[in-house]
């Protein structure tokens, strides 16, 4: 319970969803906090806020009336390399986060979480720790999986890049799909507590793709595509 | 008793109508054969001919006329002399005398001085040949005028000697006829007898590979007897007795048995039970010919051999005709046909012999057994020819009728797969329906007549989010865990940590064994979502109606020996209730886990009591399959 925490001076936050009440209750528990909240609904709009200044963390809904949210990710993390970017998500599905992730989103806020689990969410965001849900998790693992076996047949959702992971990052990803603890899976590795959610933050890092061209180039390496 | 008599009848009248075409056409070839037998006589160039000579036997001299026969003899001492004369023109014509037939042998001698003895050549002396001689007369032996030849012919019995016409003249007026007969009755034999031996090579080896059909190894024998007797030469007598002679006397007896066995093999017929015995008088011969000295063989042989060789093929030709009757195919009409023709062959030797008829006494049986053989080579390349056709057509039937069965079970599996995949789709569609009916559904209402009444936003905020909740529980179902429950908890977690943080309830989550719960292949979404509803209301009664502060999850795996099994437990430290407290909604949720794990094959055990409440769910070894207590 104690919103305001350890943060230096205001964070910057630009919140981006279409959805009115939704986007009231997700600024009311910012600004309760004490974050300094500017809002956009429509992409258009967050494009000219973020002509204005920088923020320093990007909360965007994916579905917006003039055009997709992946879009705003991929710009604001081309521009604004330091900006944290979240993506707002209804259920937490894999589908829209992990293709949020793949352009440069290092978490994920569901739009029905508690007040203070969205102030903590976003705090825990800037000082490096990413979220990371079990069933995201799951769904990353089991993209290494398939691709160690070579299967041929494309699997559903987004398209995703396993190669970088290391097997140590693989491992936590296990621990937090089946449910445990950071601790505990610090346990078993025989790792910090600390150094947990570093490591997710870098799973996540590794599986953004950077430019279009590299995203062909890996697809290549994997064999998604065949030339 | 009226049907057996018309059935009876049916097949007498079957048989008549058969057999008596077949008797008939018999008939014919007999005539055929007894004609063909006199219009092939070959001619002889009467022109040359000298009949008549003077017979000096047994120390007294008569006039006979050529052809004539001489009394069997067993000694060559004292052959009968027979002299005569012609007279050679002058001039400086080759001459020669010309022998069509004579038995056994002969030694011609012109002007006292010896022209030919036949005696030299082994093959012209066996009495079943009709080999012919001719020799030239050197011409300054020749007197111009009256010349006088003598004849002395060699007998050893049992046959009685015999001595053709003697034909003196110009070589070249002899020498047609001379070369007509070497064709007929010395090429020729040779000829069939090579295409005997072809024949013996070729069934040995058919036997060789089909040694479960043994009538091919039998005519095998049979043939490689007749090239045996064929090629072994008989001594000429005064010569020591050869050991050779049993076989060559043994075989034509023995062949003949053989070609008896041979018929009742190939028309499929029953093997009488002394059938052997057709086999008893070649080998009398075989073992007399082996033991006792000259003539006594030869005798057997005549008396016995070659009845046999004519019993035999009266047998063959009744087999033949009874295949007829039964078959009415061509293998059997052509070897009757040819049997006939032997048969006819062979009376007509024996008559010859018996001088019952008059003829040049020429022997046909062995040529004629010749056109039996061929019949036979015929009859069974026809067989296997027809055998070849059979496998051909059947190959080729089985090849369509699997490529047939193929394409249907093809259609049949796409089609069962077709449906497997409908029903699945349908199962699926129904399983979402009523999960969705079950939460979602009813939840919304709830939230819809709340707002309706004026509710407080916060009881309307606990109807939405509890609705939230099932559709992510819905929607994580769906997901492939590929038989780990443990993915499914972990997700499960989250939510319920997410829910009980607001009201400041301390999740203990505990997993007693490494590894968790045990993998289960067979787990499927719907196991997922009752087991997760069944924690989600143990954890929902515990913050609604139990005021706890701690509830502890511990996740393990047991074995009590008849395999691992999993176990879920969730306790909380509230005040706890009495199970058996009436209709309340405490109640109803109850009955409800209780149907859901009853659906799941789990047990669930709960305890409550002042301290807190602890429900435990036992998980199955293996999930049922179908959703049976779901109706």
């Amino acid at each position: 319970m104690t919103q305001q925490g350890e943060t230096g001076g205001a964070i910057t936050i630009l919140l981006v969803e279409d959805d009115a009440p939704t986007s009231w209750r997700l600024q009311d528990a910012l600004v309760k906090a004490g974050y300094e909240v500017r809002s956009a609904g429509t992409l258009g709009e967050a494009r000219s806020l973020l002509q204005q200044s920088a923020p320093q963390v990007l909360l965007t809904d994916l579905r917006l009336p003039d055009g997709h949210g992946v879009e705003l990710i991929r710009e604001t993390r081309q521009r604004f390399p330091e900006t944290e970017i979240m993506v707002i998500s209804a259920l937490g599905d894999e589908e829209s986060v992990i293709s949020a992730i793949t352009v440069g989103a290092t978490g994920y806020l569901l739009k029905d979480a508690f007040p203070t689990d969205i102030a903590t969410t976003v705090r825990d965001l800037v000082a490096g720790h990413s979220p990371i849900s079990a069933s995201i998790a799951r769904f990353i693992v089991r993209r290494t999986q398939g691709a160690a076996q070579g299967s041929a047949e494309p699997s559903s959702g987004p398209m995703l890049n396993t190669a970088k992971l290391t097997p140590r990052e693989i491992d936590i990803l296990w621990g937090i799909a089946k449910g445990f603890s950071y601790a505990e899976i610090a346990s078993h590795l025989g790792l910090s507590r600390q150094t947990v959610p570093g490591h997710i933050k870098n799973i996540y890092r590794k599986l953004e793709v950077h430019t279009r061209s590299e995203a062909v180039f890996e697809a290549v390496q994997q064999g998604l595509i065949k030339l | 008793m009226r049907g057996l008599v018309a059935k009876a009848h049916g097949r007498r009248q079957r048989l008549l109508s058969r057999l008596v075409p077949y008797l008939l056409l018999q008939a014919l070839i007999v005539v055929a054969t007894i004609l063909g037998l006199r219009l092939l006589q070959p001619s002889d160039p009467d022109d040359f001919a000298v009949s008549d000579f003077s017979l000096y036997e047994d120390g007294a001299t008569r006039p006979v006329t050529l052809p004539h026969f001489s009394s069997s003899r067993y000694s060559l001492q004292d052959p009968p002399l027979y002299t005569g004369a012609f007279t050679a023109p002058s001039g400086d014509v080759g001459w020669s005398v010309y022998l069509p037939r004579f038995s056994n042998a002969v030694e011609v001698a012109v002007n006292g001085v010896v022209v030919l003895d036949s005696r030299r050549d082994a093959n012209a002396n066996r009495p079943d040949r009709n080999t012919p001689q001719i020799a030239a007369i050197p011409s300054s032996l020749l007197r111009d005028g009256a010349n006088e030849i003598t004849l002395r012919l060699f007998v050893w019995g049992p046959l009685k000697g015999f001595l053709d016409t003697v034909y003196v003249g110009p070589d070249a007026a002899l020498r047609p006829a001379y070369e007509t007969r070497t064709l007929l009755f010395v090429t020729l034999p040779v000829v069939f007898s090579a295409w005997q031996s072809i024949l013996a090579v070729i069934l040995a080896i058919m036997w060789l590979m089909r040694r479960h059909e043994p009538v091919y190894g039998v005519l095998a024998v049979a043939m490689v007897l007749g090239v045996v007797q064929a090629f072994l030469t008989a001594p000429v007598p005064p010569a020591a007795s050869s050991r050779l002679t049993p076989v060559l006397l043994a075989s034509a007896p023995l062949e003949s048995a053989l070609i008896v066995v041979f018929g009742v093999l190939f028309f499929g017929q029953r093997w009488p039970r002394y059938g052997a015995l057709v086999f008893a008088p070649g080998l009398i011969v075989f073992v007399v010919g082996l033991i006792a000295g000259p003539p006594l063989p030869r005798i057997l042989f005549l008396v016995l051999g070659i009845p046999t060789v004519g019993v035999c093929l009266f047998l063959m030709a009744c087999i033949t005709a009874a295949a007829v009757v039964r078959r009415q195919d061509a293998a059997s009409f052509t070897i009757g046909c040819a049997v006939t023709i032997v048969l006819v062959c062979w009376l007509h030797d024996m008559l010859t012999v018996s001088e019952i008829v008059t003829n040049e006494r020429i022997f046909v049986s062995r040529l004629s057994y010749s056109a039996m053989l061929v019949a036979i080579g015929a009859g069974l390349t026809w067989r296997f020819a027809r055998a070849l056709n059979q496998v051909d057509s059947f190959a080729g039937q089985l090849v369509s009728r699997v490529r047939e069965a193929e394409e249907r079970l093809k259609a049949s599996f796409a089609r069962e797969e077709e449906r497997a995949r409908a029903a699945a789709l349908a199962n699926e569609r129904t399983r979402l329906m009523r999960d969705l009916h079950d939460g979602l559904g009813g939840q919304l209402v709830s939230i819809v007549a709340l707002s309706e009444r004026g509710h407080e936003g916060a009881t309307i905020t606990d109807a939405a989010r509890a609705a939230l909740k099932d559709l992510r529980l819905v929607i994580d179902s769906m997901d492939d865990i590929g038989g780990d429950l443990m993915l499914a908890l972990g997700s499960w977690r989250e939510r319920a940590a997410a829910q009980l943080r607001p009201h400041d309830i301390a999740l203990d989550w505990h997993v007693a064994t490494p590894q968790g719960l045990p993998l289960h292949p067979e787990l499927r979404p719907w196991h997922v979502i009752q087991i997760v509803r069944i924690l989600d209301e143990a954890v929902t009664n515990a913050v609604k109606h139990a005021e706890a502060r701690h509830i502890a999850v511990t996740i393990e795996t047991l074995d009590d020996g008849s395999g691992p099994y999993g176990a879920i437990s969730v306790a909380d430290d509230g005040k706890g209730f009495a199970p058996t407290a009436g209709a309340s909604q405490t109640a109803r949720g109850l009955r409800n886990m209780r149907s859901r794990a009853a659906r799941c094959g789990a047990v669930l055990d709960l305890t409550s009591d002042g301290s807190g409440t602890r429900v435990r769910l036992q998980l199955p070894q293996v999930f049922p399959d179908s959703d049976a207590a779901a109706g």
